[in-house]
């Protein structure tokens, strides 16, 4: 039931872009398309899921062991650009029409903070490994639920009349604001 | 091939290297500057107020001293300096257990003690009293009698009030600050 | 290139967020108080100059083939460097900033600048153009926050500048206000960059 609402938690209320900012960069620019979206948002929940589990396994199998905590960021950031690496050559060998549609997107995540974002938060809420998963997979398809409606949105913005200067990131960003006041309204919920 | 290999390899190596030798220098420079922090940022500021007026952070002694007084007082638990926020010493915290068992084990508190050699406040850190009537040791009316008080003998049963149907309770609570009292007296003055 | 060109640069043509629009997450993440913006703002700028330095003296020595791992590594450190000192000596700051400290590795600007400019130029224009950028940077966190603390607060810097009365427009210190503040504030960049043009 606890995991439950750690999910649901993650999911809507403290959703990753609404209320927490990260990954706000492909948020912006990979949105101007439903189905892109929608594929970013895939890669995404995949690979944080994975970058959480390994990311996991070897901070307190090692890092703790070994009193290395402060290397944290280091080994963080190679581990998950290294996992790209691999995801990205795995895909192309054993699944091309998967690496076909996520193959594109790859690339971008290694400098996707929500993935190092999430497994350090991991360690800072000091979540047990079960619970980090649940987190991992609710705060990605957070990720995927924003992207995809703020794609929909867009595509009716692009067709709007507006003052040149407000045109591109700008609309955007004022569109993300107001559908983050209606996130707003998911606060406080009490799971 | 191989050797383009190695030489990038050796690279990345030697750079991961010497960035891992700078912060493991700068991590251990700054350790206890982070551990403090961190202590400071867990002390209930409540406990601070009540025993030091003013603190914001109690800090650990030599090691090696608090375990020789260990060795020679089996309550005491640990000495410390109260700091305020700019660092200034205000005085010297006993945290001791009670030498006259309460009704149901050892209370454990806090004293503070100002330069000048007199109570500043107390805090009870745990005890196993009955509730609503032993617990009345915590409360700040019981505790507030002992402020002001002279360290340089001990505290008297005549010379405070306890508390009515708790006088075990009462009783070993006075005794931890005695035990306060002995130790301020042996070792800080 | 002319070292004033260069930091000019950074600072007002290539902005990293007003411009460029890159390393959006701590900018909308932590401008809630001025303090914290300009906290965020230097603690860029000495990673960015940090690595800068860092990745120009060795340009030569790293093989191009392993060139963003190397960089990747260097900004971490530069990152890990900072957070220790922060933890350390500016201790509320670094609870306020949070994760986003550890994240300034993954801030897109630091490895562009290393990727574009510090991997090509010498030490000390790569100086300057991590000085430049940084203050971009800071710039723009500046505008932000006291734009969100104002507005969402009535104070600056924990000053009490709007009167009493002035009821506190709560969205602004909120995620919406973030968007939407930075929205606006790039519009209006927008729009002065296009009248200069005309």
């Amino acid at each position: 039931m606890e995991l439950v609402g750690l999910f649901i938690t993650s999911f809507i209320v403290n959703n990753i872009i609404f209320m927490q900012f990260l990954g706000t960069c492909p948020f912006l620019g990979v949105s101007k398309k439903i189905d892109t979206a929608a594929g970013m948002g895939i890669a995404v929940i995949f690979v944080i899921t994975l970058a959480s589990i390994i990311t996991y396994i070897i901070h307190y199998a090692i890092l703790v062991t070994l009193e290395l905590e402060y290397l944290q960021t280091i080994v963080f950031i190679l581990i998950i650009a290294a996992l790209v690496q691999f995801v990205e050559m795995f895909l192309k060998k054993s699944a091309p029409g998967l690496y076909k549609a996520l193959g594109i997107f790859l690339p971008l995540i290694t400098t996707n903070c929500a993935v190092l974002g999430v497994a350090i938060n991991n360690i800072i809420y000091e979540y047990t490994f079960v619970e980090s998963l649940v987190y991992s997979v609710g705060i990605s398809s957070g990720f995927l639920l924003a992207i995809v409606l703020f794609a929909g949105v867009r595509d009716k913005v692009d067709y709007a009349d507006l003052p040149e200067s407000l045109k591109g990131s700008a609309i955007s960003l004022i569109t993300a604001g107001l559908m983050s006041v209606a996130f707003l309204g998911f606060s406080g919920l009490q799971l | 091939m191989k050797n383009s290999f190695v030489r990038l390899a050796g690279v990345l190596l030697l750079i991961g290297a010497v960035s891992a030798g700078v912060l493991a220098w700068l991590n251990d420079t700054t350790k206890d500057l982070i551990a403090q922090n961190e202590a400071m940022a867990s002390m209930d500021p409540a406990v601070l107020e009540a025993v030091m007026p003013g603190s914001v952070l109690f800090k650990e002694e030599d090691a090696d001293f608090v375990e020789t007084m260990k060795a020679e007082n089996k309550q005491f638990v640990n000495l410390l300096t109260a700091v305020d926020a700019s660092g200034n010493v205000l005085g010297k915290v006993v945290r001791t257990l009670s030498t006259i068992k309460g009704f149901n084990g050892d209370i454990e508190i806090y004293v503070g003690f100002s330069p000048d050699g007199k109570i500043t406040g107390t805090s009870v850190l745990s005890h196993s009293e009955t509730e609503g009537l032993g617990s009345r040791v915590t409360t700040p009316g019981f505790r507030a009698q002992f402020v002001g008080k002279d360290a340089s003998g001990e505290i008297s049963e005549s010379d405070f009030d306890a508390i009515s149907g708790a006088t075990y309770s009462s009783k070993s609570f006075l005794s931890a600050i005695n035990n306060a009292i002995a130790v301020y007296a042996e070792y800080v003055k | 290139m002319n070292k004033l060109k260069i930091f000019k640069n950074g600072v007002t043509t290539e902005n990293p967020i007003l411009v460029q629009q890159v390393g959006m997450c701590a900018t909308l993440a932590i401008t809630t108080s001025l303090m914290n913006g300009i906290g965020m703002g230097v603690a860029v700028i000495a990673v960015l100059t940090g690595s800068n330095i860092v990745i120009s003296a060795l340009r030569k020595f790293i093989p191009d083939e392993v060139r963003i791992p190397a960089f990747i590594i260097v900004i971490a450190a530069f990152t890990t460097i900072i957070d220790l000192l922060m933890h350390a000596y500016t201790f509320e700051l670094y609870k306020a900033l949070g994760v986003f400290i550890p994240l300034i590795v993954v801030n897109c600007i630091i490895l562009a600048r290393a990727e574009a400019f510090a991997s090509k130029n010498s030490v000390m224009d790569s100086i300057i153009d991590g000085l430049g950028m940084g203050v971009g940077y800071l710039v723009a966190m500046i505008l932000l926050s006291s734009a969100r603390e104002i507005l969402g607060n009535g104070t600056i810097l924990g000053l009490r500048i709007l009167p009493e009365a002035y009821e506190p427009m709560m969205m602004a210190i909120q995620p919406p206000g973030a968007f939407i503040l930075l929205g606006l504030l790039i519009g209006i960049v927008n729009y002065l960059s296009r009248r200069k043009k005309a």
